[in-house]
């Protein structure tokens, strides 16, 4: 297996530290995939309520952290990720005006390609969980953003609950978005956002992948599908054109 | 003055050892903070409740609050201590040097990243999968399959094998490198699975 299985256009991940900050082994491997060639995509995920701040200066934060990707650590591309410090997602209201101001901010300056990633609240399987992934492929599609990257549902971090499904949602908002009036998508967002953030802390925790998809088939249960076909449902409610 | 060239990964080694020795709580507790609470005060930022800026000024005036955080803070190397600098051309030329079209995959499955800028009726590129999350060894082909096989992606990220021939993936033991390469494997193998040998990861 040559390049230990990666390829040169496949992404090697290194991270900054919070904030402003890198290790040696960062730079070390850095070193190795400059010297190699190899595709690099440098992630930082600002805090929200922790070193920086409040929204604004997350934001400053989030924009210096980016430019260093390319001029300190020759990233070609960058994966943001503003997260909440209390509910520790992407999805929620600050987060969402966090990434939206940074990535409008260097997409209106410059041709640097930008990524975000995703960390709902909800598990798998649940409507709220699918909403707050539209709602954050909205926000990154019409601020500028080249490449969305999710979704890890129930904030990443629960054994085997995330799915095919919420990566499907993830799309489907974005082809729907693109192209759209930024007034009119902020109107829609405001909307999307104030119907799940009352839910923060009664969020269903969803199921895990064996119990939303038949393992063996690798096919999403009828049970997913219906769900997914009430979150698309209501975004056409709220006036999003989203293909099911 | 004009930058000498883009820096390097071996410069900005270089002057991460000749920067200035900082505690890391004070750099945590008062130099970022600080700063970017200056910043925010001096481009008079305020998003009020808008999510996505409207106003051009809005989104000059928080670059170059951005770029002016990196050139006046610096970056903190956390094993060495030290801070070092650079300058805004300096900031200019890597932002020059950086390729604004890259490819990822290969053959039929390849995903073109180019810039789209505001809201270009142009689909941003959809990297699907875990993005971290911890999955179980015996589910993981079939957890990435589940993502190669949607017709909307267009790349792929990875999740995390919690175990790898029944071993818990601890960091700084064997098992944390055999677990990443058997991720790649797995993932290799859902792409087959999914008709999409080719997507990128």
């Amino acid at each position: 297996m040559t390049n230990a299985g990666h390829r040169i256009t496949d992404a090697h991940e290194c991270s900054q530290l919070n904030e402003l900050k890198m290790d040696m082994t960062g730079l070390n491997m850095l070193a190795g995939w400059t010297t190699e060639g190899d595709t690099i995509m440098i992630e930082q995920m600002p805090i929200f309520g922790g070193y920086c701040g409040g929204v604004e200066e997350t934001a400053i934060c989030d924009v210096a952290t980016t430019l260093a990707s390319f001029a300190l650590f020759s990233g070609n591309f960058h994966l943001d990720g503003p997260i909440h410090i209390r509910w520790g997602t992407t999805t929620n209201r600050e987060s969402l005006q966090i990434a939206a101001h940074a990535a409008a901010a260097i997409d209106a300056n410059t041709d640097l390609l930008l990524a975000n990633q995703y960390y709902p609240m909800a598990g798998p399987c649940t409507e709220m969980c699918l909403l707050e992934t539209a709602a954050q492929a909205i926000n990154d599609t019409a601020s500028g953003r080249e490449l969305l990257s999710g979704s890890a549902a129930a904030k990443g971090v629960v054994q085997d609950k995330t799915t095919g499904m919420e990566a499907r949602m993830m799309g489907k908002a974005a082809l729907a978005t693109a192209g759209m009036k930024v007034s009119d998508v902020n109107e829609l967002l405001e909307k999307l956002v104030s119907g799940y953030e009352g839910n923060y802390n009664s969020a269903p925790a969803g199921k895990r992948f064996q119990e939303c998809y038949d393992v063996k088939t690798v096919k999403p249960t009828a049970e997913y599908l219906q769900v997914y076909d009430g979150a698309v449902q209501k975004l056409r409610d709220l006036g999003l054109d989203i293909e099911n | 003055m004009a930058a000498t060239r883009a820096l390097t990964i071996p410069d900005v080694y270089e002057r991460f050892v000749k920067g200035k020795k900082t505690d890391e709580s004070e750099w945590d507790y008062t130099t970022i903070p600080q700063n970017a609470t200056a910043l925010k005060e001096k481009y008079h930022l305020n998003f009020g409740k808008k999510f996505i800026p409207e106003d051009k000024k809005e989104m000059n005036d928080l670059f170059n609050a951005g770029l002016e955080m990196l050139v006046t803070t610096g970056f903190y190397n956390v094993d060495l201590k030290k801070v070092m600098h650079l300058t805004e051309e300096e900031v200019w030329e890597g932002i020059r040097k950086t390729p604004t079209k890259l490819i990822l995959g290969e053959g039929r499955d390849i995903a073109r990243f180019y810039p789209r800028h505001g809201n270009s009726p142009v689909k941003p590129i959809i990297q699907g999968g875990p993005t971290g999350s911890p999955i179980s060894e015996d589910v993981f082909v079939q957890v990435m399959q589940s993502y190669a096989q949607e017709g909307i992606i267009d790349d792929l990220v990875n999740g995390v094998m919690t175990t790898i021939e029944g071993h818990p993936a601890k960091t700084k033991t064997p098992y944390e490198i055999r677990a990443t390469m058997a991720e790649l494997r797995a993932t290799k193998e859902a792409r087959i699975r999914a008709g999409r040998p080719g997507l990128g990861v």
